[in-house]
């Protein structure tokens, strides 16, 4: 369907950090869920022990980390005239958002150490439930119009924000394979692949890991879940199984930190469940000798540890990259049609 | 544009006097390198803006402390390596001062373009002045030395290392022999003064390192690698000899010894030049002197034809006789009134006669009546074309007499000869001369220089450690504005103002053989390297047989270090023995 009309469009005053004037709260997409649980995967649940990093792993030449950002530009009112006898004013929300998405190849070879930001992808977006919405000229790349159907169950914020979300995980997918297929065969032999967050629609990738810094949820039964805050630095717990209707082998590791709470430090690793058990292990004692030596410090970064440094430089390099905020701003102000 | 070395960048302001430069990956800009940039105005064309990368930077992007260093080279955190390299500007062309905009592209300015950015396509008689940073000539504008527009050189630098007398030189060579000076070149003329040993002594011989690869340097400028051709020498005679041979060591032929006669000084009123701050008004004695002079003057009749006189009836054939005689005069209440003048008291006359008695010693071997006559004494610039006057032997005072006495006579010479011809002037440690502070005949002279010669065709050639302890006067009309090294302490002083601030930083290491040519054209001084001398600059440097009568090298009060190789040339060092400036 080609619109021709000119989409017409009001721009909320309100700096979107803040939320809408009138909208619920928004919600993070990540609620918890009461998953099915098998701990017995590395060893069985009642000989769980902490498990020390196992000397003699060998440390990738190849890292790569993908990561994405996202920030909303800002919230716009869409005319609808012919919905006017409708509930929503003849008005709807639409969320002008910039996303990207790229990865940090980290390369420890004998010629030296590289980290360096490849094939990082910058989108603009106009998600919206309206119908008529059509694409916005910006400085630096046009907001493509995303229709999404209303769905009454979902307040309406929180589904553009999903659809946003989606978006984004479907571009990490991109640069991800974009960035493996740029490296020369030799070195995509070993490589491994950190996704930051959970693998969410990334399991097929191989050599991959995902990688989640805050806990939402309990998964382990309480005396599992005690030995999480027990782990020394370097240390992870044994390999478990989880999920419903996706499931995940995952573990707890703790990273380097001097101090703090129990769970101070604690970051999960997930891996496909589609691996064979002992893949899984393997995969867990190669995440003990990798992401150790990414961990940042607390004097540099506020999320320290668990915000690794090639994360924390990819997030900073894909922020400036998404442009100015005021200007796009600005830009969708100046621009619209009277 | 292919030949791109980078892109202006917009996260610094860019103004149309300065801008900055993003290097690209796999280019390079250097200080003193030649950029241009073009900006597309309508209704106006092109505007070319051209100027010299005056400082270079390079930096981490995506550091936020100084120890991301460890991590981006533990390939731990993503970072860029990115130059940016300052742009002062030379020229806007036409002149529409407009900022170059971010994002241009900027390319190394080459061949036609470059001598545009450098003015060097508006200059009708161009004096090489020696290679810029890359490698291509870099040129004087003639009419800035010569006194059509400006005139007088000053070059400042610390001693030893700035090579100040040796760029001095060599700019007299490339004026004289780079055709510039058409047919006023031959009668152009340029007088030396050497304070530092006999190094200046050996201008027109063959260096020794002359060699190949030194021919095709000065070829590359269009000049040829040869000594100075006409070159007369003066020395001071050699104390208690009787025959008045020159007070040299290393050259025994073609020096000439220079003198006054006693009959010389009375008659031509050469007394003020004997004292260092005679004009100064706070001292009474200044007027005694006047009075003796008139009295010498009037009352000294030649005795015979070596120089002596006759005072009142007693023939005086020695400085100290003089001395002594005029002591006597002014010592007697009944002489004292009519040598010293009304009204003068005792107390006023023996502080002129502590002052006279005091440059007995250093000037008793110039002034002499007991030498017998001789043609080749006086100094003068008449008969070749570069004259040397030694004046290293001579205490400071005789060295200040001197050179008071023959600039004002070369300066009465081209008042009356008119300005068809130039007469350069080139005196070391102008300081001495020419001091801030104070006054005395020798500094009038050169201000007189300074102020007037350039109508006159007299152009100075200034050198000092320091410019900030010579008059201002002099130093403001100089249009030419040379620095070797400096002292750190010294570049920080306002009379270095022209040079910007990485420059004033770059001149406290800068190596012998460069140096920093400001010129009014111009307005960011230019780096320059200049080739080593074709001519010898101490003994051990001449050709050996070179030199007729040339002394052992053992009993040479010069340099008794050996040749060094003939494949070691400047800019590479000076060895540390006496260095030839």
């Amino acid at each position: 369907m080609t619109i021709t009309v000119p989409m017409t469009y009001s721009v909320e005053a309100w700096d979107p950090s803040y939320g809408t004037t009138f909208a619920t709260e928004e919600q993070d997409g990540l609620a918890g869920s009461e998953a099915e649980l098998e701990v017995d995967i590395e060893v069985p649940a009642d000989r769980w022990r902490a498990v020390s990093p196992r000397p003699g792993v060998k440390h990738p030449q190849t890292v790569l980390f993908v990561d994405g950002v996202r920030r909303v530009d800002a919230r716009i009112w869409i005319s609808q005239p012919e919905r006017v006898d409708d509930l929503d004013d003849g008005v709807a929300l639409g969320l002008c958002a910039s996303y990207a998405s790229g990865v940090t190849l980290c390369q420890h070879t004998a010629a030296g150490n590289t980290a360096r930001v490849v094939g990082s992808q910058i989108r603009r977006g106009l998600f919206t439930t309206a119908v008529t919405a059509s694409t916005i000229d910006a400085p630096g790349g046009n907001y493509h119009a995303h229709i999404t159907d209303a769905d009454p169950a979902t307040p309406l914020p929180q589904l553009l924000s999903a659809e946003l979300q989606q978006r984004l995980a479907d571009l990490e997918v991109v640069t991800a394979v974009a960035a493996r297929d740029q490296l020369a065969p030799s070195q995509q032999e070993g490589d491994l692949l950190v996704v930051d967050g959970p693998l969410r629609g990334r399991q097929h990738l191989p050599r991959t890991l995902g990688y989640i810094k805050t806990h939402h949820s309990r998964y382990l039964e309480v005396e599992q879940n005690r030995l999480v805050a027990q782990l020394e630095p370097g240390q992870r717990t044994p390999v478990f199984r989880m999920g419903t209707n996706w499931k995940r082998f995952s573990w707890y590791l703790r990273l380097p930190y001097r101090e703090g709470a129990p769970w101070a430090g604690i970051v999960r690793v997930e891996c496909s469940a589609d691996l064979a058990a002992a893949e899984a292990v393997e995969l867990a004692y190669l995440s003990q000798a990798v992401l150790v030596r990414y961990a940042s410090s607390e004097i540099k970064d506020p999320r320290a540890p668990q915000n690794l440094y090639p994360i924390a430089g990819l997030e900073k390099e894909l922020r400036r990259r998404l442009g100015n905020p005021q200007i796009l701003h600005r830009s969708l102000r100046t621009r619209r049609p009277r | 544009m292919s030949d791109a070395v980078g892109l202006v960048v917009g996260t610094e302001d860019s103004t149309p006097l300065k801008f900055h430069v993003a290097v690209a990956p796999d280019a390079y800009l250097q200080l003193d390198d030649v950029v241009v940039t073009q900006r597309l105005i309508p209704g106006v064309g092109p505007v070319m803006t051209s100027g010299i990368v005056t400082e270079v930077r390079s930096r981490h992007e995506g550091a936020s402390f100084g120890s991301d260093v460890f991590l981006i080279a533990d390939g731990v955190l993503p970072a860029q390596v990115q130059e940016i390299a300052e742009i002062t500007t030379t020229r806007v062309d036409p002149e529409v001062y407009v900022p170059p905009r971010p994002g241009e592209p900027v390319r190394r300015a080459q061949g036609e373009e470059r001598a545009r950015a450098l003015y060097f396509d508006q200059m009708d008689k161009k004096v090489p002045v020696g290679l810029g940073r890359d490698g291509q000539p870099v040129y004087l504008n003639l009419e800035f030395l010569n006194g059509v527009r400006g005139a007088h050189v000053s070059i400042s630098g610390i001693s030893g290392v700035a090579t100040k007398t040796s760029f001095a030189l060599w700019l007299m060579h490339s004026i004289f022999r780079s055709g510039v000076l058409g047919g006023g070149g031959r009668n152009s003329k340029a007088l030396v003064f050497s304070v530092k040993g006999e190094d200046l002594l050996f201008l027109d011989k063959t260096n020794v390192r002359l060699d190949d690869d030194l021919r095709a340097d000065y070829a590359g400028l269009g000049l040829p690698a040869v000594p100075f051709e006409s070159v007369g020498f003066f020395a001071p005679p050699t104390p208690q000899d009787p025959t008045g041979r020159p007070h040299v060591t290393g050259r025994t032929s073609g020096v000439c010894a220079f003198w006054w006669t006693l009959a010389e000084f009375c008659a031509d009123g050469l007394l003020p030049y004997v004292f260092a701050d005679v004009e100064d008004e706070r001292n009474q004695y200044t007027m005694v002197v006047h009075n003796v002079a008139t009295r010498l003057k009037f009352e000294a009749q030649a005795a015979g034809v070596d120089g002596a006189v006759t005072i009142e009836g007693k023939t005086v054939r020695t400085y100290e006789a003089l001395v002594d005689f005029v002591v006597e005069k002014l010592s007697d209440d009944s002489t004292r009134g009519t040598w010293a003048g009304p009204a003068i008291g005792q107390g006023t006359a023996n502080a002129f006669i502590r002052r006279l008695i005091s440059s007995v010693r250093p000037l008793r071997e110039i002034l002499r009546g007991d030498l017998q006559k001789s043609d080749e004494r006086v100094v003068s610039t008449e008969g070749q074309q570069i004259t040397v006057v030694d004046l290293h032997n001579l205490q400071e005072r005789g060295q200040r007499f001197v050179v008071g006495v023959v600039l004002a006579a070369e300066t009465r010479r081209k008042e009356a000869s008119g300005t068809g011809s130039l007469l350069f002037t080139m005196i070391d440690e102008l300081n001495k001369y020419a001091p801030r502070e104070g006054n005395s005949p020798i500094k009038d002279t050169l201000l007189d220089i300074a102020e007037r010669g350039r109508s006159l065709g007299i152009i100075l050639i200034g050198a000092q450690q320091t410019a900030s302890e010579v008059e201002r006067r002099i130093i403001s009309n100089s249009s030419i504005k040379v620095v070797g090294r400096l002292d750190p302490a010294e570049a920080s002083r306002p009379e270095y103002g022209f040079l910007p601030p990485s420059q004033r930083q770059r001149a406290t290491l800068a190596k012998p053989g460069t140096m920093f040519v400001t010129q009014p054209e111009i307005p960011v001084p230019l780096a320059v390297e200049f080739p080593f001398p074709a001519w010898a600059t101490r003994l051990s440097e001449c050709i050996p047989g070179d030199l007729v009568a040339l002394p052992a090298p053992a009993s040479g009060g010069t340099s008794t270090a050996p040749a060094p190789s003939v494949f070691t040339r400047l800019p590479p060092t000076f060895e540390d023995d006496e260095p030839p400036f």
